[in-house]
Formats: structure tokens, sequence, C-alpha cells
């Protein structure tokens, strides 16, 4: 535990910004903010990563997982995870440090539908953003730009966008599953991602190792380190890690003063700020509005609504493994995505259900990997079933001939899916956790079965012998949206369009936090558009932007 | 990692029962697991080695293969220790490796030259799909 010191006597220079998170929504606003002369202190809990730091390249690559790579906070237990409580369905997951879940993504790069904007007024479910898919189609193609996304235009499934590399080889995977997409039919396309396929700007071409998500050791998948933190540094940025935030005090008139957070010693110190943006993610960011409280604001910051906390989304997941007689060579990468269908991606009148689902075909890793996803899929075949001479025979049917789909299905906004302070459990700084409350609706199950009997077909057509259906995967994968949810009314939403709070004049969130409604595209590229799309605002009304009183 | 030779000695019979030998495929104890291939492991994870360490000294004067069976059932956290260690470092033999024609994570440049395979089924796909979805 870091000893909780004496406040800093020392004094800071304020700065014009203060970030609170270098991830990927952090990334985007400090280096877009600093290329334009502002003077940015972004705060970041954790520290570094790079190559130096992964097993990706050893024979251990798939232990890896097990501890110091696992994404969930509560297994790695690193020095700047905290602790996430509750009993919920689906627990979310998160990396804390420099490039934030961006060291250990897949990659995949999807923006979202048009549709997606617009649940509540085509379906009448979730909330409509206040922005349109226009808005941000710009953003998509400058983000995908910076992270060198490798990608096939032309999907009519989606509004035209631009990739500044060409697609990965879909690999022996990808074909398999699209002989089957064909047979039925169905929409699918070469996954674009956030990979490089050949050297493009900060990154060198993709060497096919599959460890993309726990670390990659080429340099080659795109994460902030790489791609925004070496021009926001030499722009001036300053960044201090292994930081933690503690709170956004208030001046006497309502405004955001600055961070206060705990230096690497423990020490407290405040940073002072002319506006305060956080970039935490939906859980980091609203635990620390809820840590905020004060006498204006007594039951959280930006919090006049009740709603920051509430409203959490995660994309809901399920994986078919798809077991063929063919050498598939499986464990090879990338592991983006090798093709996505968005077949079941809209609402359809014949189904029980609303919204829909993306799926995208992956490979499965080392044997460690392969087995144990159907290990974990068959617990009801016991002991005998699984060990012994049948662990050979697993092996033997699944390693290096299988492909799997992921299914990711669309959550809507529920109040009562939650981020709360936990009353008694707390993190190394002595700060209260996250506690998680999540449970899955109606909607959410029957679009998942029906998600899933559907991929068993395009297994099946794809000439598979054998389908491996997990079940709804506990842990998250890694999309955390809501908490913090953007709209024009301030009784309905906590942020505006610009995603200004509307409670706190100098205050922003920028992270997948101000998603009303979450899509079942994979986050990333409209998180980074977003942040880059905020940015670009702050920067046309900088002698606008209200600030804290000196 | 601490193990003594008595436990790397219960470590390969508990092994064993969870991956014995099978036609071409060695046993675990015969891959290695309780030697190098352990240390590895367990660098790789150290978390693993102290309930490791616990369920060996519990295993020490019992029958292996009811110990392995009723671990599974009575203590399904502790059973995924044991078989975390057993197949992660049964996999970290370079012999079983080349038995199931794995490489290991390995570099495979790609080249993304020529003209995709998919090209014909992907013009089907781009014949037959009705756009997206208008919101405007």
């Amino acid at each position: 535990m870091l000893p909780i010191q004496r406040r800093s006597e020392r004094r800071f220079e304020s700065a014009d910004v203060a970030v609170v998170g270098a991830g990927a929504s952090g990334s985007v606003v400090s280096a877009r903010l600093a290329e334009k002369g502002f003077r940015v202190v972004c705060i970041e809990q954790g520290g570094w990563s790079t190559p130096a730091d992964y097993l990706s390249d050893q024979p251990e690559a798939e232990l890896a997982w097990v501890e110091r790579w696992n994404p969930d906070p509560n297994i790695r237990r690193g020095t700047a995870d905290y602790p996430l409580t509750g009993d919920a369905e689906v627990r979310p997951v998160m990396f804390n440090g420099v490039g934030g879940g961006l060291v250990q993504w897949a990659a995949m790069w999807q923006p979202m539908l048009p549709s997606d904007f617009r649940t509540k007024t085509l379906d009448g479910v979730g909330e409509d953003w206040p922005i349109s898919w226009r808005d941000l189609a710009g953003c998509y193609n400058r983000v995908a730009r910076d992270m060198s996304v490798s990608g096939l235009v032309g999907d009519p499934a989606l509004p035209e966008l631009s990739y500044p590399n060409p697609p990965m080889p879909i690999g022996k995977i990808g074909m398999a599953a699209a002989r089957g997409m064909d047979e039925l039919g169905w929409h699918w396309w070469p996954g674009a991602n956030a990979i490089a396929s050949r050297r493009h700007g900060h990154l060198q071409a993709c060497q096919r190792r599959g460890t993309c998500m726990t670390g990659c050791p080429e340099n080659a998948k795109a994460t902030p380190s790489l791609t925004h933190w070496p021009k926001a540094l030499s722009d001036g940025v300053q960044l201090i890690t292994e930081a933690r935030a503690r709170e956004i005090p208030l001046d006497s008139q309502g405004r955001a003063r600055g961070v206060v957070y705990f230096d690497k010693e423990g020490m407290e110190r405040l940073q002072p700020a002319q506006v305060v943006v956080l970039a935490a993610n939906a859980v980091g960011s609203a635990r620390l509005l809820l840590l905020s409280s004060s006498g204006r604001f007594p039951d959280g910051l930006a919090n006049s609504t009740g709603l920051v906390g509430r409203r959490l989304m995660q994309h809901p997941y399920q994986t078919v493994v798809a077991v063929l007689a063919d050498d598939l060579e499986s464990w090879q990468g990338p592991w983006g995505q090798s093709i996505y269908s968005l077949e079941f991606a809209e609402t359809r009148p014949e189904c029980d259900f609303v919204r829909g689902a993306k799926w995208m075909v992956m490979p499965h890793g080392g044997p460690m990997f392969a087995v144990g996803e159907h290990q974990a899929a068959h617990g009801d075949l016991g002991f005998d079933g699984l060990w012994g001479e049948a662990f050979h025979r697993a092996v033997e049917n699944i390693f290096g001939h299988s492909f799997t789909w992921g299914i990711q299905t669309e959550d809507l906004p529920e109040d009562h899916n939650r981020v709360v302070l936990d009353p008694e459990v707390t993190d190394s700084s002595g700060l209260p956790a996250a506690r998680v409350e999540y449970e899955l609706s109606e909607n959410t199950r029957s679009m998942l079965s029906f998600n899933v009997s559907r991929a068993v077909e395009a297994a099946e057509a794809a000439g598979a012998t054998e389908t491996i259906v997990s079940g709804v995967w506990p842990t998250g994968i890694g999309h955390v949206l809501g908490t913090t949810p953007m709209g024009d009314d301030p009784d309905s939403s906590v942020v505006d369009r610009w995603c200004r709070t509307h409670d706190v004049s100098n205050l922003y969130v920028v992270d997948g936090g101000v998603f009303p409604s979450g899509g079942s595209a994979n986050p990333t590229a409209t998180i980074l558009a977003n942040a880059l799309r905020v940015a670009d605002r702050l920067i046309a009304t900088r002698r606008q932007q209200e600030a804290a009183a000196a | 990692m601490s193990a003594d030779s008595l436990q790397r000695a219960t470590l390969a019979k508990l092994a064993d029962v969870l991956i014995p030998g099978s036609g071409k495929m060695p046993a675990a104890s015969s891959a290695g697991v309780a030697g190098e291939l352990l240390n590895r492991c367990l660098s790789a994870a150290p978390s693993l080695e102290e309930p490791l360490l616990a369920l060996l000294e519990a295993a020490e004067r019992c029958e292996h293969s009811a110990f392995a069976r009723d671990l599974a059932t009575r203590s399904p956290e502790d059973f995924a220790v044991l078989s975390t260690v057993v197949v992660g470092a049964y996999y970290l033999s370079e012999q079983v490796r080349d038995l199931i024609g794995y490489p290991g994570q390995v570099p495979s440049p790609l080249s993304i030259a020529g003209e995709p395979e998919y090209l014909p089924m992907l013009e089907r796909v781009y014949e037959r799909h009705e756009g997206y979805r208008s919101a405007e």
C-alpha cells in the first residue's frame, strides 16, 4: 500500500488543461491540445509498458495471460489497479497505465452504424445521441490514420470510410468462416484492425505472432504510447505517471480548480488547471466524480441528475468455436478480427428482441487457450471427459483446426446497471473501490441466444464437425460504456454534446462513459473519434471557455 | 521456485493423472513438467506457486488419482491452479510442441501483395447487400 503522507506545499504551475487518464481518449485529447499550444498536464495512475515488459515473444506467451497480463485487474493486481467489487453478471476489465486498455486490446477497428446513434427514434429503446454518425465521420478517418488502421474500404453495411493501410490477410480461418457465410448468403467483410499491415507512421509491419492481447512485441499494434505520446511529449505535455487522482475540487463559483492526486510516493498534490478533462474510462471517471462529492454536489460531482455511474453497458459476449477437419493454422495472428459480420447488427422484425450483435472471427492462440475454451464449455463432461485420454483427443481435434466466432451484443442503457463506491473495500491509496452492479436484460439474453444459434449454423456451413459454445463471459471484453451519458437535456444526461458536464462549466468527460447507447461495434474507434471532436471544440472555443478563479 | 524433490515427485504423479501418455504424446512427467518446465511456468506466473505448494503438500500422502478427481469437484479454484501449471508447463516442452505441430507464437511475416482469394465471395456480399440503415 502506498503511504499517504502530508499534503504538498509545493505550488504547481497551473495548466490550461489537466487530463485524468493517459489511455485511449486521454491520449488523443492531450496530444491534440498540445499540438495547438495548450499547456497540458496528464495524470495517469499507471506507468509505461514496452515490449521489454511483455512475454509475447517468449515460449511462455500464453502464461502471461494467467497473471501479469490478464485483463482483469482483480487477477492482475498491479500496483496501478484498483479493486472492482460486487456480484456483477459481467465484470469490467481494463488496463491502467499509459495507453490504457489499448495496451491489451485486440485492435479491432469498427466504427458504429448510423442507426446506433438513433436507437430511441428508430427502435424505441435506449437513448439517441445528440450527435450523428456524420458528426464523427471526419474524425473517424483522422484517427484511423493516426492509428495506422489496416482495412478494406467499400463495405456496403457501413458508410464510406478510409483506411491508410491495405487489409491484413484473413488467413485460413477467415477463408473457412467466409465460405460458411457465403453459403448462407450472410454479410461478412475482411476485418479492419489498428495493426499495421505494412510499416506505417510509428508502427512496424505485423509479424502475425497472435499475441496482440498480451502486448505486441513488434510495435505493430497501435497503442497510444507509440501513436500519440511521442509527439505529445515533444509538444510539451507533462505526463505524470503513477499518480492516482482522488478528487476534482471546486472553486467558490462551482468551477473545477484542477485535480487532487496521490503521487508515487503517496504525497497528496493539487494540479491546478483552467479546464479538467476526465478520460479514466467509464468506471474510473464515474468513480472519480463520485469521490468528488461536496456540499454543492453531495451525491457526487456533476451528478445533479443522479445518473453518474448509471447506464453501464459492456457488450455481453459469447463465443462459438467451429472445429473443422482442415488445417487452419489457428494459432497464427493477428489476434484482431480476421473477418466480421453485421448480418444481425440491426433490429429484425421476426425476433423477440431489439437491436443486434456484431460478429468477428478470431484465431484461438496457443494450445492452452484452445483446450481451455473447450474445457470451460464442457464442464458437464466431468473429469474423465476432460482429462486423461480425453485431453489428448480434444487437443488433436481442436488445436490448429478451429476458428472462433465472437458474438458481441448491444446491451441497452439501464439505470440499475451501475458503478458505485464500495462502502468497505479500498484501493492501495485508501480510496473506495468501484463496486459494479450489472445484470443482463431479457432483451440481451434473447439476442445472445438467437445470435449463438445463427453462429452455430454459420460454423456448420463452414464445414464444422463440432461446435463449442461458451456461456456468457463473466468478465467483460474491455468495453465499458455509459455512466456519464451525453445529451442535450441536462435533466437526463451528464454531459452535453461537446462532452462538457451540464453542472460544471469547465469539466469534461471524453471516455466511453459518454455513450448514451452502445451499439454493438467495438467502441475504440468511436471513443477516439469523439475525443478528437471534443479536442477540436476546445481549441475552437478556447477564448470562450470559463475557467476557475485564479 | 522452491519446490523440493518430494513436492516435484508428487506433482509428476498428479500431472500424469491429468495428462497421461497416449500414442505419440508423452505423459506430463515424461515431458518434464515437474522439472525445469515447472520453474519456467512459475516464473511467468509466480502467484501460482504458493497455492501449488499447499496442494502438493496436501496430496503427498494421498492416492494421486483420487486426490486430483476430488480436488476438481471439491475445490475448483485449487484444481485450476494445478491444471494451469500442468498444462502450461506441458506446452513449454519443445518435444510436445513438435508433436502437435505447434511452432509457438513466432513471427510469420505477412504478404499483402496480389489479389486476395476471397474477392469473388466478397463481390457477392456487395451485390446482395441492401446497404446500411439510414438514420438521418
